[in-house]
C-alpha cells in the first residue's frame, strides 16, 4: 500500500497543477494585491492541499462577484442596502495555509484614511459561525488582531464602515488542511473534555509602538464553545462564549465589541491605537451573563 | 517500504522527506531495526497499523530472531502510531513515561486530524492503545544476543522525553527527532535550551553514524549545525515577538529568515511552529 498509493497520488497531484495553470481566477487573485507585497515576494510554497476542485471553487469564492455566499453575507451583516467597496489597501494578514484550524492568528491593518472608521466587522464566509466580531471604536484605531476558528477553506473578509456609511472590504483566502475548527473538539476527542482553565481570567497588556503609538492586547480564558462539538459521551456541548468586551482608559471609552464563538478558545484581541492608552481597563461578558474585569473595583465601570 | 542495511544487522527505512500528504500516508520519518542472535529491536513504529504490519513482514523475511523490543523515541504520530500492531505480537514497548502520557493524551485528537488530512484508509485498524512501560528507568542496556544496545533518555529536549538507541557493535546511534538532517526540525513540544545542550552532548559521542528522525544518515558532526541554528533562531524570534506583543500573523508575514529558508519544509515548519512557540512563551510570562 505504501507503494501503490504514492503513484496514484502523483497522478492526482499532476492533475492538480494542470488545473491550477488553467485556473484563471488564481492569477487574478494574486494580482489583485490581496497578498501584501512582502508576502507575495516571499518564496512560494508547494501546496499540500491537492484537492483541485475545492481549490478552484475556493478561489472563485474569494471573488465576491462569483461568491454565492457573499451577497447574503453582506445583506445579513452589513445591511440590506449596504454600499461596499473592495480594497486591497486593507491588509488581512494571516497564513495562506492553516494546519491547526481551532486557532488561526490574524491581524487587519487599515490604511490611514480608514483609521477613523465607525464600525469594524470580521466575517469568515464558509464558517457555520460567520461573524467573528463587531467593533465600534471611540477613537482612531490602526489595526485589529485576533485568533479565529476556521471550519474549512474560506475567504476571510474585514469590513470597515467609514464616516459616510460606505463599507470598505479587505479579503484573504485561507486554505485549511484539516477542517473542523468550529465543529471538532480542540482537545482529546475520546478521553477528556477540554481543560477549562480559569474561566474569565482576563489578561491585559499595553505595548509601546513607534512614536508614542500603542498596542493593547486582551486575552480572556474562556472555552468559547461553538455549540457544534460533541462531548465524548456524544452529547452536544452547548454554545457558551464571550459576547461582549468593553475597553476604556483615563480619556474615556476606547472601543466596544460584540464577539462570537468563531473566536478561538481563550480569545486574544489586539488593538493598535495612534496614541498609547493610559491605565487601560477591560470588561467582558459571556453568554451566561457572567462578567469579567481586568481590574479590582468593578463598580466604577 | 525499502529497508537499507546500513551496517551488518542494522536496517533503516528512510521516510519521505516531505510533509504528510495523501501519497505518503504520513510515512515521513525514519524507522529501523537491529538484529541480534536472539532478539530484534525496532526503532519507532511508523505512522499506522498498516505501516507496522508491513515492517514486521519485512523483518520476518530477513531474520528468525524474535521481535522482542520496540523503542518509541517520542510520541509524535509519525513515530508512534504503529504501536497497536506491535502490541498484538507481544513486543515489549520501550517509551519514556512523559511520552507515554502524551501519546495517550493527544493520540486520538491527532489521529482524527491525520485522517482528515491524508485519508481514513491509511489508518485502518490504527488505534491508540493503553499499555504498560513498567515505569522503565533510563539509561539501560539490552542484550539482543551477541549485541549490546544502550538506551538513553533526554528529558524535556525536543519532546518531554526522547530516547536514543546506541548499537555498541557498530557505534551507530539512532537519535530520534533530537536530530534532523537536511530538513527543518519540528519543535512543538520542545525546550530549546535543553535541546541545544543535548545536541552538543550527542555531537561529542564517538559514533560512526548518526541516524536522524528525518533525513539521511549523518557521518560528520557539522551536519548538526543546521538543526542548532534553526532552533536557536526560532526560539529567539518567538521570544522577541512575545515581548513586543506581536501577533503570530505578523511574524509569519516576514517569512523564514533567509539563511534558514533553503532547507526542505522550511516554510511549512516555520509557519506551524512559530505560533506554537509564541504561545508557550506567552504562558510563561
Ligand atoms: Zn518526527
Amino acid at each position: 500500500m505504501y507503494f501503490i498509493r504514492g503513484f496514484l497520488c502523483l497522478i492526482s497531484f499532476m492533475l492538480f497543477f494542470i488545473n491550477l495553470a488553467n485556473a484563471g481566477p488564481f492569477s487574478d487573485f494574486k494580482a489583485s494585491a490581496i497578498l501584501s507585497e512582502e508576502l507575495a515576494s516571499s518564496p512560494t510554497q508547494k501546496r499540500d492541499t491537492p484537492n483541485s476542485e475545492s481549490l478552484k471553487q475556493a478561489i472563485n469564492l474569494l471573488d465576491p462577484e462569483k461568491s454565492e455566499i457573499w451577497p447574503e453575507l453582506s445583506r445579513l451583516f452589513l445591511g440590506e442596502l449596504a454600499k461596499v467597496n473592495f480594497e486591497s489597501e486593507i491588509r488581512v494578514i494571516m497564513q495562506d495555509h492553516v494546519e491547526e484550524p481551532h486557532e488561526v492568528p490574524l491581524i487587519v491593518k487599515l490604511p490611514d484614511h480608514l483609521h477613523n472608521f465607525k464600525e469594524f466587522i470580521l466575517l469568515i464566509e464558509n464558517n457555520p459561525i460567520q461573524q467573528v466580531i463587531k467593533l465600534i471604536p471611540y477613537r482612531a484605531i490602526e489595526s485589529i488582531g485576533m485568533n479565529v476558528r476556521l471550519e474549512d477553506d474560506s475567504p476571510v473578509r474585514a469590513a470597515v464602515k467609514d464616516k459616510d456609511g460606505l463599507w470598505h472590504i479587505g479579503s484573504k483566502m485561507v486554505f485549511v488542511s484539516s477542517p473542523g475548527g468550529c465543529s471538532s473538539p480542540s482537545c482529546d476527542v475520546t478521553t477528556e473534555i477540554c481543560d477549562p482553565g480559569e474561566i474569565g481570567k482576563l489578561i491585559l497588556k499595553n505595548y509601546d509602538r513607534e512614536a508614542g503609538a500603542g498596542r493593547l492586547k486582551i486575552k480572556i480564558i474562556h472555552p468559547m464553545d461553538t455549540g457544534l462539538v460533541s462531548s465524548p459521551a456524544g452529547e452536544i456541548i452547548p454554545e457558551y462564549f464571550i459576547n461582549s468586551i468593553f475597553l476604556d482608559d483615563i480619556d474615556g471609552p476606547i472601543a466596544v465589541m460584540e464577539t462570537y464563538a468563531a473566536l478561538s478558545t481563550d480569545p486574544v484581541i489586539l488593538i493598535d491605537l495612534a496614541e498609547k492608552g493610559q491605565s487601560i481597563r477591560a470588561k467582558a461578558k459571556d453568554s451566561h451573563g457572567l462578567e469579567f474585569f481586568s481590574f479590582k473595583n468593578s463598580s466604577i465601570m | 517500504m525499502v529497508f537499507v542495511e546500513v551496517s551488518p544487522g542494522i536496517f533503516i527505512n528512510f521516510g519521505k522527506n516531505e510533509a504528510p500528504n495523501k501519497a505518503n500516508g504520513w510515512a515521513i520519518s525514519n524507522t529501523g531495526f537491529i538484529i541480534g542472535d536472539e532478539s530484534v529491536l525496532v526503532i519507532d513504529a511508523g505512522p499506522s497499523y498498516q505501516y507496522a504490519s508491513e515492517m514486521i513482514e519485512y523483518i520476518k523475511k530477513v531474520t528468525n530472531s524474535q521481535i522482542n523490543y520496540l523503542v518509541i523515541t517520542h510520541h509524535h504520530p509519525d513515530h508512534s502510531f504503529g504501536i497497536s500492531k506491535f502490541l498484538e505480537i507481544d513486543t515489549k514497548v520501550i517509551i519514556s513515561n512523559s511520552e507515554l502520557k502524551n501519546y495517550l493524551k493527544y493520540g486520538n485528537k491527532l489521529l482524527l486530524q491525520m485522517k482528515k488530512k491524508v485519508g481514513d484508509d491509511w489508518f485502518e485498524n490504527t488505534s491508540i492503545n493503553e499499555f504498560n512501560n513498567n515505569k522503565q528507568k533510563f539509561p539501560f542496556s539490552i542484550d539482543l544476543g551477541s549485541r549490546k544496545i544502550d538506551i538513553n533518555l533526554y528529558t524535556d529536549g525536543h519532546s518531554g522525553g526522547d530516547l536514543t538507541v546506541t548499537d555498541k557493535n557498530s557505534h551507530i546511534v539512532f537519535g530520534g527527532d533530537l536530530v534532523f538532517n537536511e530538513r527543518a526540525p519540528t519543535i512543538p513540544h520542545a525546550n530549546i535550551l535543553n535541546w541545544l545542550r543535548y545536541l552538543d552532548e550527542i555531537s561529542n559521542f564517538n559514533w560512526s553514524g548518526l541516524v536522524p528522525g528525518h533525513g539521511p544518515i549523518i557521518k560528520k558532526k557539522n551536519k548538526l549545525d543546521f538543526t542548532k541554528k534553526w532552533i536557536q533562531h526560532i526560539h529567539y524570534i518567538a521570544r522577541d515577538a512575545v515581548k513586543k506583543g506581536l501577533s503570530p500573523a505578523e511574524v509569519l508575514e516576514l517569512g523564514v529568515p533567509e539563511f534558514l529558508s533553503s532547507t526542505k519544509l522550511a516554510k511549512e515548519t516555520w509557519n506551524r511552529d512559530v505560533p506554537v512557540l509564541m504561545k508557550h512563551y506567552e504562558n510563561d510570562n
